[in-house]
Protein backbone atom coordinates (compact mmCIF):
# COMPACT_ATOMS: atom_id res chain seq x y z
CA UNK A 1 0.00 0.00 0.00
CA UNK A 2 1.60 3.40 -1.03
CA UNK A 3 1.68 6.05 1.30
CA UNK A 4 -0.90 7.96 -0.85
CA UNK A 5 -3.98 5.80 -0.95
CA UNK A 6 -2.96 5.17 3.09
CA UNK A 7 -3.30 8.92 3.48
CA UNK A 8 -7.03 9.20 1.73
CA UNK A 9 -8.40 5.92 3.31
CA UNK A 10 -7.54 7.87 6.95
CA UNK A 11 -9.08 11.13 5.97
CA UNK A 12 -11.71 8.58 4.81
CA UNK A 13 -11.64 7.31 7.85
CA UNK A 14 -11.91 10.75 9.84
CA UNK A 15 -14.78 11.86 7.55
CA UNK A 16 -16.90 8.83 8.33
CA UNK A 17 -16.18 8.97 11.80
CA UNK A 18 -16.98 12.99 11.81
CA UNK A 19 -20.11 11.82 10.01
CA UNK A 20 -21.20 9.74 12.74
CA UNK A 21 -20.24 12.03 15.16
CA UNK A 22 -22.64 14.64 13.75
CA UNK A 23 -25.63 12.19 13.31
CA UNK A 24 -25.34 11.47 17.08
CA UNK A 25 -25.00 14.70 18.31
CA UNK A 26 -28.46 15.60 15.89
CA UNK A 27 -30.21 12.44 17.48
CA UNK A 28 -29.29 14.07 21.35
CA UNK A 29 -30.04 17.57 20.18
CA UNK A 30 -33.03 17.46 17.97
CA UNK A 31 -35.98 17.57 20.32
CA UNK A 32 -34.22 20.71 22.02
CA UNK A 33 -33.75 22.27 18.73
CA UNK A 34 -37.25 21.78 17.38
CA UNK A 35 -38.58 23.43 20.63
CA UNK A 36 -35.46 26.31 20.53
CA UNK A 37 -36.20 26.80 16.71
CA UNK A 38 -40.06 27.00 17.01
CA UNK A 39 -40.75 28.53 20.76
CA UNK A 40 -37.88 30.87 20.38
CA UNK A 41 -36.14 32.05 17.55
CA UNK A 42 -38.94 32.06 15.53
CA UNK A 43 -41.27 34.10 17.88
CA UNK A 44 -38.07 36.82 18.12
CA UNK A 45 -38.09 36.87 14.57
CA UNK A 46 -41.92 37.51 14.40
CA UNK A 47 -42.02 39.65 17.20
CA UNK A 48 -40.20 41.86 15.04
CA UNK A 49 -42.22 41.48 11.72
CA UNK A 50 -45.58 42.31 13.74
CA UNK A 51 -44.31 45.12 15.04
CA UNK A 52 -44.30 46.62 11.05
CA UNK A 53 -48.01 45.18 11.06
CA UNK A 54 -51.43 46.33 12.00
CA UNK A 55 -54.65 44.36 13.07
CA UNK A 56 -53.48 40.69 13.21
CA UNK A 57 -56.03 39.72 16.14
CA UNK A 58 -59.49 39.45 14.21
CA UNK A 59 -58.96 40.28 10.82
CA UNK A 60 -55.43 39.78 8.72
CA UNK A 61 -52.69 41.82 9.43
CA UNK A 62 -51.51 43.95 6.96
CA UNK A 63 -47.88 45.86 6.19
CA UNK A 64 -47.71 49.25 7.42
CA UNK A 65 -43.76 49.84 8.17
CA UNK A 66 -42.61 52.09 10.38
CA UNK A 67 -45.76 53.91 11.30
CA UNK A 68 -46.00 51.69 14.43
CA UNK A 69 -43.14 52.75 15.77
CA UNK A 70 -43.68 56.45 14.85
CA UNK A 71 -47.06 56.17 16.65
CA UNK A 72 -46.54 53.67 19.04
CA UNK A 73 -43.12 56.09 20.69
CA UNK A 74 -45.75 59.01 20.91
CA UNK A 75 -48.53 56.69 22.43
CA UNK A 76 -48.61 58.76 25.90
CA UNK A 77 -50.23 55.06 27.24
CA UNK A 78 -46.84 53.51 26.39
CA UNK A 79 -44.51 55.91 27.54
CA UNK A 80 -46.36 55.88 30.85
CA UNK A 81 -46.09 52.01 30.55
CA UNK A 82 -42.54 52.00 30.64
CA UNK A 83 -41.91 55.08 32.97
CA UNK A 84 -43.91 52.97 36.05
CA UNK A 85 -41.67 49.89 34.95
CA UNK A 86 -39.02 52.24 35.77
CA UNK A 87 -39.94 53.53 38.47
CA UNK A 88 -40.92 49.96 39.92
CA UNK A 89 -37.47 48.55 39.25
CA UNK A 90 -35.63 51.69 41.34
CA UNK A 91 -38.00 50.84 43.94
CA UNK A 92 -37.83 46.86 44.31
CA UNK A 93 -34.53 46.10 43.00
CA UNK A 94 -32.61 48.56 45.82
CA UNK A 95 -35.45 48.03 48.75
CA UNK A 96 -35.68 44.00 48.42
CA UNK A 97 -31.59 43.33 48.23
CA UNK A 98 -31.39 46.28 51.25
CA UNK A 99 -33.60 44.47 53.65
CA UNK A 100 -32.36 41.28 51.85
CA UNK A 101 -28.80 41.87 53.06
CA UNK A 102 -29.54 42.91 56.59
CA UNK A 103 -31.35 39.80 56.82
CA UNK A 104 -28.31 37.65 55.86
CA UNK A 105 -25.76 39.84 58.36
CA UNK A 106 -28.31 38.65 61.15
CA UNK A 107 -28.59 34.77 60.10
CA UNK A 108 -24.85 34.87 59.26
CA UNK A 109 -23.96 34.29 63.23
CA UNK A 110 -26.69 31.96 63.88
CA UNK A 111 -25.57 28.04 64.74
CA UNK A 112 -28.59 26.70 66.28
CA UNK A 113 -32.20 27.05 64.97
CA UNK A 114 -30.63 28.34 61.77
CA UNK A 115 -32.60 25.61 59.62
CA UNK A 116 -35.52 26.56 60.74
CA UNK A 117 -35.19 30.40 60.79
CA UNK A 118 -33.98 29.91 57.12
CA UNK A 119 -37.16 27.80 56.37
CA UNK A 120 -39.47 30.72 58.31
CA UNK A 121 -38.05 33.26 56.14
CA UNK A 122 -38.02 31.36 52.89
CA UNK A 123 -41.70 30.84 53.46
CA UNK A 124 -42.90 34.02 51.18
CA UNK A 125 -40.63 33.03 48.38
CA UNK A 126 -42.07 29.63 48.29
CA UNK A 127 -45.51 31.31 47.03
CA UNK A 128 -45.93 31.96 42.79
CA UNK A 129 -46.59 35.53 42.39
CA UNK A 130 -50.47 35.58 41.89
CA UNK A 131 -50.86 33.53 45.17
CA UNK A 132 -48.91 36.19 47.34
CA UNK A 133 -50.95 38.78 45.01
CA UNK A 134 -53.84 37.54 46.53
CA UNK A 135 -52.42 37.21 49.73
CA UNK A 136 -51.48 40.73 49.60
CA UNK A 137 -55.25 42.12 49.02
CA UNK A 138 -55.32 40.49 52.60
CA UNK A 139 -53.06 43.11 53.70
CA UNK A 140 -53.78 46.21 51.85
CA UNK A 141 -57.71 46.46 51.30
CA UNK A 142 -58.85 49.55 53.43
CA UNK A 143 -61.34 47.60 55.26
CA UNK A 144 -60.44 44.19 56.48
CA UNK A 145 -56.12 44.63 55.52
CA UNK A 146 -53.56 44.28 57.86
CA UNK A 147 -51.89 47.25 57.03
CA UNK A 148 -54.66 49.26 58.43
CA UNK A 149 -55.14 47.18 61.60
CA UNK A 150 -52.28 48.57 62.13
CA UNK A 151 -52.72 52.14 61.15
CA UNK A 152 -55.93 52.03 63.58
CA UNK A 153 -54.19 50.50 66.30
CA UNK A 154 -52.02 53.60 66.61
CA UNK A 155 -55.44 55.72 66.16
CA UNK A 156 -54.27 57.24 62.34
CA UNK A 157 -56.94 57.28 59.28
CA UNK A 158 -56.92 54.37 57.33
CA UNK A 159 -55.49 54.39 54.26
CA UNK A 160 -56.66 52.98 50.84
CA UNK A 161 -53.30 51.61 49.56
CA UNK A 162 -54.32 50.00 45.89
CA UNK A 163 -56.99 52.76 45.49
CA UNK A 164 -54.48 55.84 45.99
CA UNK A 165 -52.70 56.67 42.53
CA UNK A 166 -49.33 58.00 44.96
CA UNK A 167 -49.49 55.01 46.91
CA UNK A 168 -50.51 52.21 44.24
CA UNK A 169 -46.91 51.34 43.24
CA UNK A 170 -45.59 51.27 46.04
CA UNK A 171 -47.61 49.14 47.83
CA UNK A 172 -47.02 46.40 44.54
CA UNK A 173 -43.40 46.89 45.46
CA UNK A 174 -44.10 46.16 48.93
CA UNK A 175 -45.18 42.91 48.16
CA UNK A 176 -42.44 42.18 45.93
CA UNK A 177 -40.04 43.03 48.85
CA UNK A 178 -42.04 40.68 51.46
CA UNK A 179 -42.20 38.04 48.61
CA UNK A 180 -38.30 37.98 47.38
CA UNK A 181 -36.64 38.98 50.80
CA UNK A 182 -36.16 35.63 52.29
CA UNK A 183 -35.13 33.73 48.55
CA UNK A 184 -31.92 36.93 47.64
CA UNK A 185 -31.49 36.75 51.85
CA UNK A 186 -30.46 33.51 51.21
CA UNK A 187 -28.32 34.09 48.29
CA UNK A 188 -26.40 36.64 49.87
CA UNK A 189 -25.84 34.71 52.99
CA UNK A 190 -24.15 31.74 50.73
CA UNK A 191 -22.01 34.47 49.45
CA UNK A 192 -21.28 35.84 53.15
CA UNK A 193 -20.44 32.43 54.37
CA UNK A 194 -17.46 32.13 52.08
CA UNK A 195 -16.08 35.22 53.02
CA UNK A 196 -12.59 34.51 54.40
CA UNK A 197 -12.67 34.42 58.37
CA UNK A 198 -9.30 35.66 58.02
CA UNK A 199 -9.62 38.74 56.59
CA UNK A 200 -12.40 39.53 59.39
CA UNK A 201 -9.13 38.89 61.72
CA UNK A 202 -6.88 41.21 59.78
CA UNK A 203 -8.90 43.96 59.95
CA UNK A 204 -9.90 43.45 63.54
CA UNK A 205 -6.06 43.93 64.19
CA UNK A 206 -5.65 46.77 62.30
CA UNK A 207 -8.73 48.30 64.46
CA UNK A 208 -11.08 48.56 62.12
CA UNK A 209 -14.90 49.75 63.14
CA UNK A 210 -17.39 47.57 62.32
CA UNK A 211 -18.86 49.95 59.87
CA UNK A 212 -15.62 49.64 57.89
CA UNK A 213 -15.16 46.04 58.17
CA UNK A 214 -18.17 45.63 56.46
CA UNK A 215 -17.38 48.67 53.91
CA UNK A 216 -13.96 47.00 53.16
CA UNK A 217 -14.32 43.05 54.07
CA UNK A 218 -17.86 42.29 53.85
CA UNK A 219 -18.93 43.78 50.59
CA UNK A 220 -15.55 43.69 48.73
CA UNK A 221 -16.21 39.59 49.68
CA UNK A 222 -19.71 39.04 48.56
CA UNK A 223 -19.33 41.70 45.17
CA UNK A 224 -19.90 39.57 42.53
CA UNK A 225 -22.55 37.42 43.86
CA UNK A 226 -24.52 41.36 44.56
CA UNK A 227 -23.92 42.15 41.12
CA UNK A 228 -25.89 38.96 40.05
CA UNK A 229 -28.69 39.75 42.37
CA UNK A 230 -28.65 43.41 40.89
CA UNK A 231 -28.93 41.69 37.54
CA UNK A 232 -31.33 39.14 38.06
CA UNK A 233 -33.67 41.13 40.26
CA UNK A 234 -33.50 43.97 37.78
CA UNK A 235 -34.75 41.59 34.81
CA UNK A 236 -38.06 40.33 36.98
CA UNK A 237 -38.90 43.84 37.96
CA UNK A 238 -38.90 44.75 34.62
CA UNK A 239 -41.12 42.45 33.26
CA UNK A 240 -43.74 42.92 36.13
CA UNK A 241 -47.27 41.69 35.71
CA UNK A 242 -48.76 39.03 37.68
CA UNK A 243 -48.90 41.04 40.37
CA UNK A 244 -49.85 44.39 38.81
CA UNK A 245 -52.85 41.75 37.28
CA UNK A 246 -54.41 40.49 40.38
CA UNK A 247 -54.01 43.26 42.42
CA UNK A 248 -55.02 46.70 40.01
CA UNK A 249 -54.93 46.02 36.94
CA UNK A 250 -53.23 48.89 36.37
CA UNK A 251 -54.96 51.43 38.36
CA UNK A 252 -56.44 53.55 39.67
CA UNK A 253 -56.44 56.15 36.65
CA UNK A 254 -53.19 54.18 35.10
CA UNK A 255 -50.96 54.53 37.90
CA UNK A 256 -50.03 50.95 38.05
CA UNK A 257 -49.67 50.73 34.58
CA UNK A 258 -46.38 48.78 33.46
CA UNK A 259 -45.15 47.43 30.11
CA UNK A 260 -45.86 43.51 30.52
CA UNK A 261 -49.72 44.65 30.98
CA UNK A 262 -48.88 46.95 28.03
CA UNK A 263 -48.11 44.54 25.83
CA UNK A 264 -51.20 41.78 27.20
CA UNK A 265 -53.65 44.26 26.74
CA UNK A 266 -52.31 45.27 23.35
CA UNK A 267 -53.40 41.86 21.90
CA UNK A 268 -56.67 41.24 24.10
CA UNK A 269 -58.10 44.60 24.94
CA UNK A 270 -56.66 47.32 22.40
CA UNK A 271 -56.49 44.96 19.07
CA UNK A 272 -53.29 46.90 18.18
CA UNK A 273 -50.44 43.92 18.40
CA UNK A 274 -47.97 46.12 16.64
CA UNK A 275 -47.84 48.56 19.13
CA UNK A 276 -47.32 45.75 21.61
CA UNK A 277 -44.28 43.96 19.68
CA UNK A 278 -42.85 47.62 19.36
CA UNK A 279 -43.16 47.90 23.12
CA UNK A 280 -41.63 44.23 23.10
CA UNK A 281 -38.74 45.16 21.05
CA UNK A 282 -38.34 48.57 23.47
CA UNK A 283 -38.51 47.09 26.69
CA UNK A 284 -35.62 44.08 25.54
CA UNK A 285 -33.27 46.98 24.46
CA UNK A 286 -33.76 48.79 27.65
CA UNK A 287 -33.43 45.41 29.86
CA UNK A 288 -30.39 44.45 27.68
CA UNK A 289 -29.21 47.95 27.75
CA UNK A 290 -29.58 48.13 31.88
CA UNK A 291 -27.77 44.97 32.25
CA UNK A 292 -25.32 45.69 30.35
CA UNK A 293 -24.91 49.53 32.46
CA UNK A 294 -24.85 47.24 35.39
CA UNK A 295 -22.46 45.21 35.26
CA UNK A 296 -20.17 47.89 33.48
CA UNK A 297 -20.07 50.24 36.28
CA UNK A 298 -19.69 47.45 38.94
CA UNK A 299 -16.59 46.11 36.52
CA UNK A 300 -15.14 50.11 36.95
CA UNK A 301 -15.56 50.08 40.68
CA UNK A 302 -13.92 47.19 41.09
CA UNK A 303 -10.99 48.05 38.87
CA UNK B 1 -23.34 42.02 67.68
CA UNK B 2 -25.47 41.61 70.62
CA UNK B 3 -27.11 38.18 70.46
CA UNK B 4 -29.93 39.18 71.95
CA UNK B 5 -30.20 42.08 69.45
CA UNK B 6 -29.62 39.60 66.65
CA UNK B 7 -32.44 37.17 67.73
CA UNK B 8 -34.64 39.97 68.18
CA UNK B 9 -33.89 41.48 64.41
CA UNK B 10 -34.45 37.89 62.97
CA UNK B 11 -37.69 37.44 65.38
CA UNK B 12 -39.00 40.55 63.36
CA UNK B 13 -38.55 39.16 59.53
CA UNK B 14 -39.90 36.28 61.01
CA UNK B 15 -42.99 37.70 61.56
CA UNK B 16 -43.30 39.74 58.81
CA UNK B 17 -42.89 36.84 57.01
CA UNK B 18 -45.39 34.93 58.75
CA UNK B 19 -48.01 37.51 59.32
CA UNK B 20 -49.93 37.53 56.22
CA UNK B 21 -50.22 33.56 55.82
CA UNK B 22 -51.14 33.13 58.78
CA UNK B 23 -54.22 36.17 58.67
CA UNK B 24 -55.02 34.64 55.19
CA UNK B 25 -55.15 30.96 56.72
CA UNK B 26 -57.38 32.44 60.07
CA UNK B 27 -59.72 34.50 57.17
CA UNK B 28 -60.10 30.80 55.63
CA UNK B 29 -61.79 29.47 58.27
CA UNK B 30 -64.11 32.60 58.90
CA UNK B 31 -67.10 33.52 57.67
CA UNK B 32 -66.87 36.98 55.76
CA UNK B 33 -68.88 39.05 58.32
CA UNK B 34 -66.36 38.68 60.71
CA UNK B 35 -63.48 39.63 59.16
CA UNK B 36 -64.48 43.31 59.44
CA UNK B 37 -64.33 42.56 63.19
CA UNK B 38 -61.68 45.67 64.79
CA UNK B 39 -59.03 44.34 66.35
CA UNK B 40 -58.56 41.29 64.06
CA UNK B 41 -59.17 38.45 65.86
CA UNK B 42 -56.65 36.42 65.14
CA UNK B 43 -58.19 32.73 66.24
CA UNK B 44 -61.70 32.53 64.84
CA UNK B 45 -64.55 32.12 67.28
CA UNK B 46 -66.74 30.53 65.29
CA UNK B 47 -64.23 28.69 62.97
CA UNK B 48 -66.05 27.45 59.45
CA UNK B 49 -64.60 24.88 56.58
CA UNK B 50 -67.43 26.32 54.65
CA UNK B 51 -64.72 28.36 52.69
CA UNK B 52 -62.90 24.94 51.31
CA UNK B 53 -65.40 23.33 51.04
CA UNK B 54 -66.86 26.15 47.97
CA UNK B 55 -63.45 25.81 46.51
CA UNK B 56 -64.78 22.45 45.30
CA UNK B 57 -68.33 23.18 45.22
CA UNK B 58 -68.30 27.19 43.32
CA UNK B 59 -64.99 26.41 41.70
CA UNK B 60 -63.40 23.78 39.75
CA UNK B 61 -60.39 23.87 41.90
CA UNK B 62 -59.43 20.20 41.80
CA UNK B 63 -59.37 20.20 38.23
CA UNK B 64 -57.18 23.11 38.04
CA UNK B 65 -55.28 21.19 40.89
CA UNK B 66 -54.72 18.41 38.17
CA UNK B 67 -54.25 20.71 35.47
CA UNK B 68 -51.37 22.60 37.25
CA UNK B 69 -50.22 19.05 38.02
CA UNK B 70 -50.07 17.11 34.87
CA UNK B 71 -48.59 20.47 32.78
CA UNK B 72 -45.70 21.23 35.33
CA UNK B 73 -45.33 17.08 35.93
CA UNK B 74 -45.05 16.90 32.03
CA UNK B 75 -43.00 19.79 31.02
CA UNK B 76 -40.67 18.57 33.95
CA UNK B 77 -40.64 15.04 32.74
CA UNK B 78 -40.02 15.89 28.99
CA UNK B 79 -37.04 18.78 30.12
CA UNK B 80 -35.38 15.36 32.10
CA UNK B 81 -35.13 13.82 29.29
CA UNK B 82 -34.56 16.38 26.81
CA UNK B 83 -31.82 18.43 28.58
CA UNK B 84 -30.05 15.30 29.58
CA UNK B 85 -29.45 14.40 26.60
CA UNK B 86 -28.61 18.01 24.94
CA UNK B 87 -26.61 18.48 28.01
CA UNK B 88 -24.56 15.64 27.32
CA UNK B 89 -24.16 16.10 23.57
CA UNK B 90 -22.67 19.48 24.68
CA UNK B 91 -20.46 17.83 27.08
CA UNK B 92 -19.11 14.75 25.43
CA UNK B 93 -19.78 14.72 21.88
CA UNK B 94 -17.95 16.77 19.79
CA UNK B 95 -19.13 18.24 16.06
CA UNK B 96 -19.77 20.50 13.75
CA UNK B 97 -20.81 23.83 15.19
CA UNK B 98 -20.52 22.46 18.87
CA UNK B 99 -19.80 26.31 20.18
CA UNK B 100 -21.56 28.74 18.24
CA UNK B 101 -24.84 26.62 19.10
CA UNK B 102 -24.10 26.14 22.05
CA UNK B 103 -23.24 29.92 22.34
CA UNK B 104 -26.52 31.24 20.42
CA UNK B 105 -28.42 29.12 23.48
CA UNK B 106 -26.42 31.10 25.36
CA UNK B 107 -27.52 34.80 23.91
CA UNK B 108 -31.68 33.65 23.96
CA UNK B 109 -31.33 33.81 28.26
CA UNK B 110 -31.15 37.57 27.38
CA UNK B 111 -34.40 37.60 25.48
CA UNK B 112 -37.10 38.87 28.61
CA UNK B 113 -40.12 35.97 28.39
CA UNK B 114 -42.37 39.03 27.84
CA UNK B 115 -41.18 39.45 24.68
CA UNK B 116 -42.29 36.11 23.55
CA UNK B 117 -45.98 36.48 24.74
CA UNK B 118 -47.59 38.26 21.52
CA UNK B 119 -45.37 36.22 18.99
CA UNK B 120 -46.45 32.80 20.87
CA UNK B 121 -49.92 33.69 21.48
CA UNK B 122 -50.23 33.97 17.13
CA UNK B 123 -48.29 31.46 16.51
CA UNK B 124 -50.06 28.82 18.64
CA UNK B 125 -53.28 30.22 17.29
CA UNK B 126 -52.59 30.08 13.92
CA UNK B 127 -51.44 25.95 14.66
CA UNK B 128 -54.65 25.79 15.57
CA UNK B 129 -53.59 24.81 19.39
CA UNK B 130 -55.02 27.70 21.35
CA UNK B 131 -57.00 27.10 24.50
CA UNK B 132 -55.59 23.10 24.49
CA UNK B 133 -53.40 21.10 26.63
CA UNK B 134 -50.75 21.69 23.90
CA UNK B 135 -50.62 25.08 24.19
CA UNK B 136 -49.68 25.18 27.76
CA UNK B 137 -47.14 22.28 27.35
CA UNK B 138 -45.49 22.93 24.06
CA UNK B 139 -43.61 26.58 24.40
CA UNK B 140 -42.49 26.45 28.30
CA UNK B 141 -39.57 23.08 26.80
CA UNK B 142 -38.16 26.18 24.48
CA UNK B 143 -36.24 27.24 27.92
CA UNK B 144 -32.29 26.61 27.80
CA UNK B 145 -31.56 26.97 30.96
CA UNK B 146 -31.86 23.58 31.93
CA UNK B 147 -29.60 22.05 29.04
CA UNK B 148 -26.55 24.61 31.12
CA UNK B 149 -27.82 23.14 34.21
CA UNK B 150 -27.36 19.60 32.98
CA UNK B 151 -23.71 20.22 31.05
CA UNK B 152 -22.49 21.48 33.92
CA UNK B 153 -23.08 18.25 35.74
CA UNK B 154 -21.99 16.06 32.80
CA UNK B 155 -18.68 18.40 32.67
CA UNK B 156 -17.76 17.54 36.20
CA UNK B 157 -17.47 13.51 35.57
CA UNK B 158 -14.53 12.26 34.78
CA UNK B 159 -13.57 12.34 31.25
CA UNK B 160 -11.97 8.60 31.12
CA UNK B 161 -15.61 7.29 31.90
CA UNK B 162 -16.03 7.79 28.25
CA UNK B 163 -13.04 6.86 26.66
CA UNK B 164 -13.82 3.37 28.93
CA UNK B 165 -16.78 2.81 27.78
CA UNK B 166 -15.81 3.86 24.55
CA UNK B 167 -12.86 0.60 24.33
CA UNK B 168 -15.18 -1.40 25.70
CA UNK B 169 -17.24 -0.95 22.39
CA UNK B 170 -20.36 1.44 23.55
CA UNK B 171 -21.70 4.08 21.11
CA UNK B 172 -22.69 6.97 22.39
CA UNK B 173 -26.41 5.91 23.02
CA UNK B 174 -25.60 3.34 25.50
CA UNK B 175 -22.58 5.28 27.10
CA UNK B 176 -25.15 7.57 27.63
CA UNK B 177 -27.58 5.75 29.04
CA UNK B 178 -25.96 3.09 30.92
CA UNK B 179 -22.68 5.00 31.94
CA UNK B 180 -23.49 8.76 32.77
CA UNK B 181 -26.73 9.37 33.37
CA UNK B 182 -27.22 7.49 36.41
CA UNK B 183 -24.13 9.48 37.76
CA UNK B 184 -25.82 12.40 37.09
CA UNK B 185 -29.59 11.62 39.10
CA UNK B 186 -29.03 14.95 41.11
CA UNK B 187 -28.88 16.88 38.32
CA UNK B 188 -31.58 15.51 37.00
CA UNK B 189 -33.82 16.15 39.82
CA UNK B 190 -32.56 19.60 39.98
CA UNK B 191 -33.51 20.10 36.47
CA UNK B 192 -37.12 18.58 36.84
CA UNK B 193 -37.97 20.28 40.12
CA UNK B 194 -36.94 23.78 38.36
CA UNK B 195 -38.90 23.10 35.26
CA UNK B 196 -41.69 21.72 37.76
CA UNK B 197 -41.35 25.31 39.94
CA UNK B 198 -41.52 27.65 36.59
CA UNK B 199 -44.49 26.04 35.40
CA UNK B 200 -46.51 26.12 38.64
CA UNK B 201 -45.61 29.50 38.84
CA UNK B 202 -46.02 30.53 35.56
CA UNK B 203 -48.90 33.06 34.79
CA UNK B 204 -48.92 35.44 31.59
CA UNK B 205 -48.29 32.17 29.12
CA UNK B 206 -51.97 30.30 30.76
CA UNK B 207 -53.58 33.57 30.72
CA UNK B 208 -52.48 33.87 27.07
CA UNK B 209 -52.90 30.58 25.57
CA UNK B 210 -56.00 29.27 27.31
CA UNK B 211 -59.75 30.42 28.06
CA UNK B 212 -61.59 28.06 28.94
CA UNK B 213 -62.23 27.11 32.68
CA UNK B 214 -61.90 23.62 32.23
CA UNK B 215 -58.20 24.44 31.12
CA UNK B 216 -57.15 26.88 33.67
CA UNK B 217 -54.01 26.16 36.21
CA UNK B 218 -53.97 27.11 39.59
CA UNK B 219 -52.32 30.64 38.74
CA UNK B 220 -54.87 31.53 35.66
CA UNK B 221 -57.91 30.29 37.81
CA UNK B 222 -57.17 31.57 41.21
CA UNK B 223 -56.52 35.07 39.68
CA UNK B 224 -60.02 35.55 38.57
CA UNK B 225 -61.13 35.71 41.85
CA UNK B 226 -59.27 39.40 42.29
CA UNK B 227 -61.88 42.13 43.22
CA UNK B 228 -62.55 44.11 40.09
CA UNK B 229 -65.28 46.10 40.40
CA UNK B 230 -67.57 43.99 42.80
CA UNK B 231 -66.72 43.17 46.41
CA UNK B 232 -64.40 40.80 46.74
CA UNK B 233 -65.49 36.98 47.53
CA UNK B 234 -63.41 36.80 50.93
CA UNK B 235 -63.49 33.07 51.41
CA UNK B 236 -62.65 32.24 47.74
CA UNK B 237 -59.84 33.77 47.84
CA UNK B 238 -58.28 32.65 51.59
CA UNK B 239 -59.36 29.50 50.84
CA UNK B 240 -57.95 29.25 47.95
CA UNK B 241 -54.92 31.13 47.78
CA UNK B 242 -53.70 28.63 51.00
CA UNK B 243 -54.88 25.59 49.29
CA UNK B 244 -52.99 26.28 46.06
CA UNK B 245 -49.76 26.50 48.18
CA UNK B 246 -49.92 23.20 49.92
CA UNK B 247 -48.57 21.12 46.62
CA UNK B 248 -45.68 23.20 46.23
CA UNK B 249 -44.88 23.71 49.72
CA UNK B 250 -44.87 19.93 49.79
CA UNK B 251 -42.56 19.77 47.40
CA UNK B 252 -40.37 22.23 48.94
CA UNK B 253 -40.75 19.97 52.46
CA UNK B 254 -39.35 16.85 50.01
CA UNK B 255 -36.56 18.13 48.29
CA UNK B 256 -35.53 21.46 50.31
CA UNK B 257 -31.49 21.20 48.94
CA UNK B 258 -32.74 20.98 45.14
CA UNK B 259 -35.57 23.21 45.50
CA UNK B 260 -33.07 25.95 46.32
CA UNK B 261 -31.15 25.54 43.67
CA UNK B 262 -33.39 25.17 41.53
CA UNK B 263 -35.25 27.87 42.56
CA UNK B 264 -32.21 30.25 41.95
CA UNK B 265 -31.62 29.18 38.82
CA UNK B 266 -35.53 29.90 38.41
CA UNK B 267 -34.47 33.61 39.19
CA UNK B 268 -32.46 33.60 35.94
CA UNK B 269 -34.89 33.30 34.11
CA UNK B 270 -37.77 35.21 35.41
Amino acid sequence: MSVATADTDLRRLRRAHRRRQNAAALAFLGPNLVFFVAFLLLPVAWVVRQSFMEGGVLGPATWVGLDNWRQAIDDPALRRSLWHTLLFTAMTVPAVLGVALVLALLLRGVGRGGALVRGIVYLPSLAPVVLAGLLWIFVVNPDVGLLNAGVRAVGAEPVNWLGDAQLALPSIALLEVWRGTGFWALFLLAALLAVSRELYDAAAIDGASPFNRFRFVTLPGIGPTLLVAVVLTTLVAMQVFDAVFVLTNGGPAGATDTAVLYIYRSVFESGQPGYGAVLSLVLMALIVALTAVIVHSARRRAA
Amino acid sequence: MNAALRWAGIGVFCLVAVAPFAYVVSASFKATQSLFQFPPEWIPADPTLGNYRRLFTDLPFLRWTLNTLFVAGTVAALKVIFDSMAGYAFSKLTFTGRGALFGLMLATVMIPPAVLIIPLFFLIRDAGLLDTYWALILPPLANPIGIFMMRGFFDALPAELGHAARIDGAGPFRTYWHVVLPLVKPGLVVVGVYAFLIQYTNFVWPLVATSSEDLYVLTTGLARLKPNFTAPDWGLISAGSIAAMVPITLVFLALQRQFVSASLAGALKG
